[in-house]
């Protein structure tokens, strides 16, 4: 028997609730998933209505209501998922899409508040794949390591490199050539890191850039860097190794205080001395010697800021508590006292029978708290990479540095690679097809290559690209160039490139390379209400940006 | 007999009609004839490398004859006159041991065969003002050369006009350590006192001729200048001799905006770059609306691309087509050949699948003296 949806519930009373205005949505393979929606705006009338949470209910449909909704209506709305729509209207709630549609046909609740641009084109906000913005330019010279990540360092320039949002760039990728890059919202007075994607990708430069370098130097080069994931696999041992000895640490510390719990009463009765001090060191609901987070322990120990035992310590720790056992036992059977041994330390049984005797009825062993195994930080943003959790980006130009790239990836099995800069992709578009890499363009204007790159045109490439069937988008590279992004993409499409995969690659796409498609890049029902209006089409090279939203908010609005 | 003489007439004529055959009826859905006057449709009629008709104006007969290239949707404008280069020959372009050689002709150092000239119709600069260097104070006399082709089709470039403006320069590069002068006021005064010389009508050598040629108005003046102090310098130099200098260069324009105005001076623009100051980049806008003059200038490479930012810092498209085409011709005293595809101009012109200031828009051909130097005829013509 097939099993019904766990979502289904939740989701029928919406579709019921949405039908007028979903008829008219140009795109319905872009459903947001139930977990982009904005939990007080999008939740169904089902959820609340549950016994005592109808306050709750209550309370989040007056939310709702209070959320004001904007219809921007213009003349053209490319919504880039789907058709132009002429005489189109985008309504806004609160920080996401409502509803994109043809005007008359989509219901503008009377309450809204219109922005009507008659002879405008609403396009989604512009992504920028790759940018410098709010980096701090010594960050640009290749200081970080791969454990570093730029989010940390974000800043304003206080100058027109800030000025993203005035030029339609809602949602921008920050990177330097080393370290982990972001994922910011350029807004009207700064900016703001994408919640989750403050490490959005490992950086890694492939090139010695534009100088005259020989083929084999740079083979020299390109091979001292596929070595970037070697001593990985030895160092994911020694954590695992690690982490095996610290569980059996965990059981075995366990059944050393289980032991004395249970001879607890024995011992008061005996001698009446309090308890082993360490029964009372593990707090409540977790094993002692494991820290809050399971990843990185405390050894056991008085309190949190108790030192860890040496090896040393901790014998002779054993040695004492041992000598202690022993005694209260021959206590127990002779009343005769025993004389103390050689300087207070604990004699090993000898004889095979005794040690029987021993591990049945004597206390277990106090365990050694595993060798502490250091975490590199660097390592672990390159396991993140391998095991899919971010994209590797290497910048890359010569084909011979692409091939080199993608050798890495395939040596390494990296999920997700994206390269950066790739003038000289078009060449080695169908082997960049089969690894699955996508790529990030940027000088994606006439005659914008140095001199030693005079072989390369990066204007040809996205249509070599896009022929090959690679994902690809355009990016300026860098924060002064933002109000180019379009005319980036004008440039391809004069080099042949459709107009709709050249919109594509400054929206939808890269949002799909940075991994939030589900949230921006395209105008649809759920997504964030990212969009730019325009006074003529986007890659007229007189087109002005008149008004920005970004997740709903006016982040730009000219004159 | 009658009938014999008639067939023979028939005959001849027909015999001349391979000489119209060479007239090209050049179609295309909109023809810019010069910023602002455009036909759409539009035809040009091209006999022996000029236009010689446009539009209606073709008679029926020269349009019959013509062989028509169709170009369809595509849009033709002027050719590109490019106010000022070099083109990789700078260094035969200025006499290093003198710093005031204004009787020097650019023409004479012209290469025909350099290679740079190969990579102007590409960029649809269809003629350029061949300037001696601004190493020196007085560089000489600019030309007027064109890229072209040999009877082969080998690229050889021509010089179209061989004597054109003065060419001045107060900027750094103009000033050596290894000898006059050394500094902004040296060269002031070294161009000072000669046209002071010039103007007292003393009787000198070439240079003190071309010098009174500026003062009589039949030669103009280029001056490369930047910076406030070399831009104000020179406005007082034209003041006081009283020419309208077109000034190379004019970064900090802006600063004497009132000034370039009142003299009614022009500028050649650098290459605008998109990591340049804001200011630079919106001065374009702001001299078009104060009225002055100027044309983009600098990389050749660039210059389409120096127009498209200047209209997306709020240039008016038609500005700047204006700016690369009309603007630069009447700067160089050639509005009558170049910059325009009127009834006797070259017949110097550009395809494009748009707007050439789209970049959308893809430069499909550009023709130098009617003949086709980049790009590709369309496929349907007969």
């Amino acid at each position: 028997m097939r099993r019904i949806p766990w979502h289904l519930p939740v989701l029928l009373p919406l579709l019921t609730l949405a039908a007028p205005v979903r008829a008219q949505e140009p795109e319905k393979s872009e459903k947001p998933t139930p977990k982009a929606e904005s939990p007080a705006a999008e939740r169904g009338p089902g959820r609340g209505n549950r016994g005592n949470r109808a306050g709750a209910r209550r309370r989040g449909g007056a939310r709702r209501n209070r959320q004001p909704v904007t219809a921007i209506t213009a003349k053209f709305v490319h919504p880039v998922s789907g058709p132009v729509i002429e005489n189109g209207v985008v309504l806004v709630r609160g920080e996401r899409i409502l509803a994109v549609g043809k005007q008359g046909e989509v219901r503008i609740p009377e309450s809204a508040t219109t922005r009507d641009f008659p002879n405008g084109h609403v396009y989604p906000g512009l992504i920028d794949a790759e940018t410098d913005a709010f980096t701090d330019p010594a960050t640009q010279r290749g200081g970080l390591d791969a454990g570093m990540a730029l989010a940390d360092d974000l800043q304003l320039r206080h100058n027109r490199d800030d000025s993203l949002a005035a030029a339609g760039i809602t949602v921008a990728y920050v990177s330097a050539p080393a370290g982990q890059g972001a994922i910011v919202r350029p807004r009207r007075e700064g900016f703001e890191v994408w919640e989750g994607k403050e490490k959005a990708g490992l950086q890694l430069r492939m090139t010695s850039g534009p100088r005259p370098t020989h083929a084999l130097q740079r083979q020299q080069q390109l091979d001292g860097l596929k070595k970037t994931f070697d001593g990985l696999d030895k160092y994911e041992k020694a954590k695992k190794d690690y982490n095996k000895a610290l569980d059996k640490y965990e059981k075995d510390f366990a059944e050393y205080l289980a032991w004395h719990e249970k001879n607890k009463g024995k011992k008061k009765a005996g001698d009446g001395k309090p308890a082993d001090k360490t029964e009372s060191a593990a707090p409540a609901g977790r094993p002692a010697g494991r820290g809050p987070r399971g990843r990185r322990p405390v050894p056991p120990g008085d309190g949190k800021n108790a030192e860890p035992l040496t090896a040393e310590e901790q014998q002779t720790e054993l040695a004492f508590e041992t000598l202690l056992e022993i005694l209260a036992e021959q206590n127990a059977q002779d009343p005769k006292p025993a004389p103390p041994g050689p300087k207070g330390v604990a004699q090993k049984p000898s004889g095979k029978a005794d040690g029987k005797d021993k591990k049945k009825d004597g206390p277990p062993k106090r365990p050694s708290y595993p060798k502490p195994f250091k975490e590199d930080p660097k390592k672990e943003t390159l396991l993140a990479v391998l095991e899919g959790e971010m994209p590797l980006r290497v910048e890359a130009h010569r084909p011979d540095e692409l091939r080199a790239a993608l050798h890495m990836q395939r040596k390494n099995d990296v999920p997700l690679l994206v390269l950066e800069q790739a003038y000289g992709a078009g060449t080695v578009a169908k082997e960049l097809a089969e690894t699955g890499a996508t790529v990030v363009l940027t000088e994606v204007l006439p005659n914008s290559m140095p001199e030693l790159y005079d072989a390369f045109d990066p204007c040809t490439v996205p249509q070599a690209l896009h022929a090959a069937g690679v994902p690809f988008a355009i990016a300026t590279g860098k924060a002064r160039s933002a109000p180019l992004l379009p005319l980036m993409a004008a440039t391809a499409v004069g080099k042949g490139l459709d107009a709709k995969a050249a919109l594509r690659a400054i929206t939808l796409t890269p949002a799909e390379i940075l991994g939030i498609q589900k949230d921006t890049g395209s105008l649809a029902r759920g997504k964030f209400a990212d969009l730019i209006v325009c006074d003529r089409p986007l890659f007229d090279s007189d087109s002005r940006v008149l008004f920005v939203l970004g997740k709903g908010r006016t982040e730009f609005e000219g004159n | 007999m009658l009938r014999c003489f008639s067939l023979i007439a028939l005959g001849a004529i027909a015999l001349t009609v391979p000489a119209q055959a060479q007239d090209l009826l050049v179609k295309a859905s909109r023809i810019v004839l010069a910023p602002g006057t455009e036909l759409a449709p539009g035809q040009l009629l091209i006999r022996a490398g000029k236009v010689q008709y446009v539009g209606d104006e073709i008679p029926t007969e020269a349009r019959q004859n013509a062989r028509v290239i169709d170009y369809g949707k595509a849009v033709i404008t002027p050719g590109f006159v490019l106010a000022q280069a070099t083109l990789g020959q700078d260094a035969d372009l200025a006499e290093a041991a003198f710093a005031f050689t204004p009787d020097l002709l650019a023409a004479e150092a012209f290469d025909p065969w350099h290679e740079d000239l190969d990579s102007l119709a590409p960029q649809g600069i269809t003629s350029f003002a061949l300037s001696p260097s601004q190493r020196n104070v007085a560089g000489g006399i600019a030309a007027l050369a064109k890229p072209g082709t040999t009877k082969a089709g080998d690229h050889m470039g021509r010089i179209a006009e061989r004597e054109l403006h003065l060419h001045l320069s107060l900027n750094r590069a103009a000033r050596n350590q290894q000898r006059a002068p050394t500094s902004l006021i040296g060269a002031l005064d070294m161009l000072r006192t000669v046209f002071t010389a010039a103007k007292s009508g003393v009787q000198g050598g070439p240079d003190i001729a071309i010098l009174a040629q500026v003062l009589d108005g039949s030669r103009r003046v280029f001056a490369h200048a930047d910076t406030y102090t070399e831009l104000s310098g020179l406005l007082d130099l034209a003041r006081d001799f009283n020419f309208e200098p077109v000034i190379v260069g004019g970064g900090d324009a802006e600063k004497v905006m009132p000034r370039i105005t009142e003299q009614k001076a022009g500028i050649v623009l650098s290459t605008l770059r998109p990591e340049m100051r804001l200011a630079q980049l919106r001065l374009p806008g702001k001299l078009a609306a104060a009225g002055v003059p100027f044309a983009f200038g600098g990389d050749p490479k660039q210059l389409r691309m120096s127009a498209v930012l200047a209209v997306r810092h709020g240039l008016d498209k038609n500005a700047a087509l204006a700016a690369m085409t009309r603007a630069p011709a009447e700067m160089l005293g050639q509005e009558t050949n170049v910059g325009a595809l009127r009834t006797g101009c070259a017949a110097d012109f550009n395809v494009w699948s748009g707007h050439p200031l789209d970049l959308h828009s893809s430069h499909l051909a550009s023709w130098v003296d009617g003949q086709l130097l980049a790009g590709n005829e369309p496929k349907e013509d007969r």
